[in-house]
């Protein structure tokens, strides 16, 4: 049985889009139905499904870059509002797209398409991002500068680039500094679509670390690593699908 | 003693200035040297403003000193010029050279003057100019013989044999004066038809930008985003497919709206009731579309405002805004606010979001732009638009002065 993931964030298309693939693909099993970004990446990494299905504008993360930290680990099919530039370079790509408002008949050809490529790997988005980003004006992200938190009784505000890691704490987010740490009440996957992908990695679902402050990593079986960081006693675990990051 | 009379002069001098610069205000000037200026506001009421405008300018360079410096330097040239004469013809006085050539070299310089800055009514007029010189030469050579007549110590059939070279040198010196005058009228008429002709093409190039302009601004206010088009119409289909009685609603809802929005590309003007009324249908669709959860909205628009006139489209692209820039990016949705007040005679027009806030969403500012623009047709400066950061979102306001006073 496939698994699917929905991000869509208009109520009446997600649930359109659900219907639709119950008729079009009764085996496929929908694992997270997300309402934006930031939890379509959540669950992607939680359930690790085999496709998605992204709406491109959404709240938090946008669709493209849900999609650039799938990376290869997925089959991408993107759903749009009509635009022309994100259109021409859809058809550059080898990337399927959906236009809005979805109709059954080029649904269904959507689904046969990522049916007969299921075996193969999922295609490079790499390229075909970088071109979209470019084209489409007013989605580069907003990125956080400081960050309010409480520590006992005073509110800190601490600068991003000072925090050596984020460790998700149920609907808290951990944030270690040099000599520190404090709660913040925002979930790691909120934080996450604010901070910049190139200086904070993901090493977890629960983990986020400032590059720049990774000791070193050391492999502890066949598929998982732990990264020691500077200025700070412990080790963080990165999973599987963060392995790559070590790779040389 | 002179402090006295400069202090006159100064202040006659400065009455004429302000007269050549607005004729029209000095004619309703009271007081007791207003009926002189009200004569020569009469007389300047037969230039055109080009010709008052460039007297003024001249008026102006050359008043108090500099003025009679210029005259006393033509005073010099001109005898300058008589004392030549006197060498030339040695037959005449000194005297008489001297006060000759500077008579005829200033009625030769206010003649040039005054085809400077009159040409239009010399050129329009150029025979009767000629007949009227012609006159006056023939007066004065009149005149001058009947001094002679008195004076002289010649014979009165000696005095009568000289007329005809009395009459031959004025209508000479007439000529002299004449010629130069009527060559500078015509030159500066031509000069005055090309400036007028730029002038008008100027002024028609203007109009057709700004109608361009405004059919541009049409064109924009018609305009329906696709997105929302088609994004409304698969919630309608979507609806219609699970059959639910809503989808009848949402129909109604963008029914209203697109008539609402369509209608208005007709009319430039609208009430703030029919405003509201286009903003709630547009925010009711939205609704449905997000869900209740991810936006609630409020309009609070007091009866005696809603039969106030204001320029269509203005509110909705404020609502469109905030919804685009603060609601839809905001991963917990959020709550519009519209509102109207007054507040000594000045309209306040408000549009408050609980989105994201200013910079997370950058957008082209194209919709503001256009929204400032139509207020500044319809209001000039009396209206004013403000965008500020609340906590959370935006506050988008609209001040307006004379909120009566649209055109």
């Amino acid at each position: 049985m496939t698994t699917v993931l929905v991000a869509e964030d208009e109520p009446l298309m997600r649930e359109r889009l659900l219907d639709m693939l119950a008729a079009a693909w009764p085996e496929a099993r929908v694992v997270l139905v997300a309402e934006n970004g930031n939890d379509a990446w959540d669950g992607f990494l939680e359930h690790e499904p085999e496709v998605a299905f992204l709406d491109i504008r959404m709240p938090g993360l946008s669709g493209l870059e849900v999609a650039g930290r799938i990376g290869k680990l997925a089959h991408v099919v993107f759903v749009t509002a009509y635009d022309q530039y994100a259109v021409d370079a859809f058809d550059a790509g080898a990337v399927d797209y959906l236009l809005k408002p979805v109709q059954a008949e080029r649904f269904e050809k959507a689904v046969a398409r990522i049916r007969a490529r299921l075996d193969l790997r999922p295609a490079d988005l790499g390229a075909l991002l970088g071109h979209l980003k470019a084209a489409l004006p007013g989605m580069r992200p907003e990125r956080t500068r400081w960050l309010k938190a409480s520590v006992g009784r005073q509110i800190r505000v601490i600068d991003v680039d000072e925090v050596l890691f984020f460790q998700s704490d149920t609907k808290y987010t951990r944030v270690v500094l040099p000599g520190f740490e404090a709660l913040v009440r925002t979930p790691l996957k909120d934080l996450l679509s604010g901070l910049d992908p190139q200086r904070f990695w993901q090493i977890h679902r629960g983990t986020v670390v400032n590059a720049t402050a990774i000791a070193a990593a050391e492999r502890i079986d066949a598929e998982r690593l732990q990264v020691s960081v500077r200025g700070c006693e412990e080790t963080l675990t990165v999973s599987r699908t963060f392995a790559h990051l070590f790779r040389d | 003693m002179w402090r006295r009379i400069a202090n006159w002069h100064r202040r006659w001098e400065d009455g004429y200035l302000a007269l050549f610069a607005r004729p029209a205000r000095a004619q309703a000037a009271p007081g007791q040297a207003s009926a002189r200026y009200r004569n020569a506001a009469l007389a300047l009421d037969t230039l055109s403003s080009v010709e008052r405008q460039q007297l003024h300018a001249f008026s102006l360079a050359y008043r108090g000193a500099r003025g009679y410096a210029l005259l006393g330097r033509l005073a010099v040239a001109f005898s300058l010029v008589g004392a030549l004469l006197r060498l030339a013809f040695p037959a005449t006085g000194w005297i008489a050279a001297i006060a000759a050539a500077n008579a005829a070299g200033f009625a030769l310089a206010f003649g040039i003057c005054g085809a400077w800055f009159n040409y239009r009514k010399l050129v329009l007029r150029k025979w009767h100019f000629l007949a009227r010189m012609a006159r006056n030469a023939l007066l004065a050579t009149l005149l001058l013989w009947a001094i002679f007549l008195c004076f002289s110590d010649l014979s009165p059939p000696e005095i009568l044999g000289r007329l005809p070279r009395m009459l031959a040198m004025m209508a000479g010196i007439g000529l002299m004066i004449a010629v130069p005058m009527l060559a500078v009228g015509v030159l500066r008429n031509r000069q005055h038809e090309a400036l007028t002709a730029q002038l008008e093409r100027d002024a028609e190039r203007e109009r057709l930008a700004r109608a361009l302009s405004e059919s541009q601004l049409r064109l924009l206010r018609a305009q329906i985003e696709p997105h929302f088009l088609f994004n409304t119409l698969g919630a309608v289909q979507q609806l219609a497919q699970q059959g639910a009685p809503r989808a009848a609603e949402l129909t109604a809802d963008l029914i209203a709206f697109l008539r609402a929005s369509l209608g208005d590309m007709r009319a430039d003007q609208s009430s703030l009731d029919a405003e509201f009324k286009l903003v709630g249908s547009y925010l009711k669709v939205m609704q449905v579309r997000l869900g209740e959860g991810r936006l609630r909205f409020t309009l609070a628009l007091p009866p005696a405002l809603a039969p106030l006139r204001m320029p269509g489209m203005i509110l909705l692209t404020l609502a469109e805004n905030a919804i685009k820039h603060g609601i839809e990016p905001a991963l917990r949705g959020g709550e519009i606010a519209l509102s109207a007040s007054v507040q000594d005679g000045v309209l306040h027009l408000r549009v408050a979001d609980s989105g994201v806030g200013m910079g997370a969403t950058p957008g082209s500012g194209m919709g503001l732009e256009n929204v400032r623009h139509r207020l500044r047709l319809a209001y000039g400066d009396d209206a004013v638009l403000t965008l500020e950061d609340a906590d959370p979102g935006v506050v988008a306001a609209i001040a307006i002065a004379h909120p009566e006073a649209v055109q």
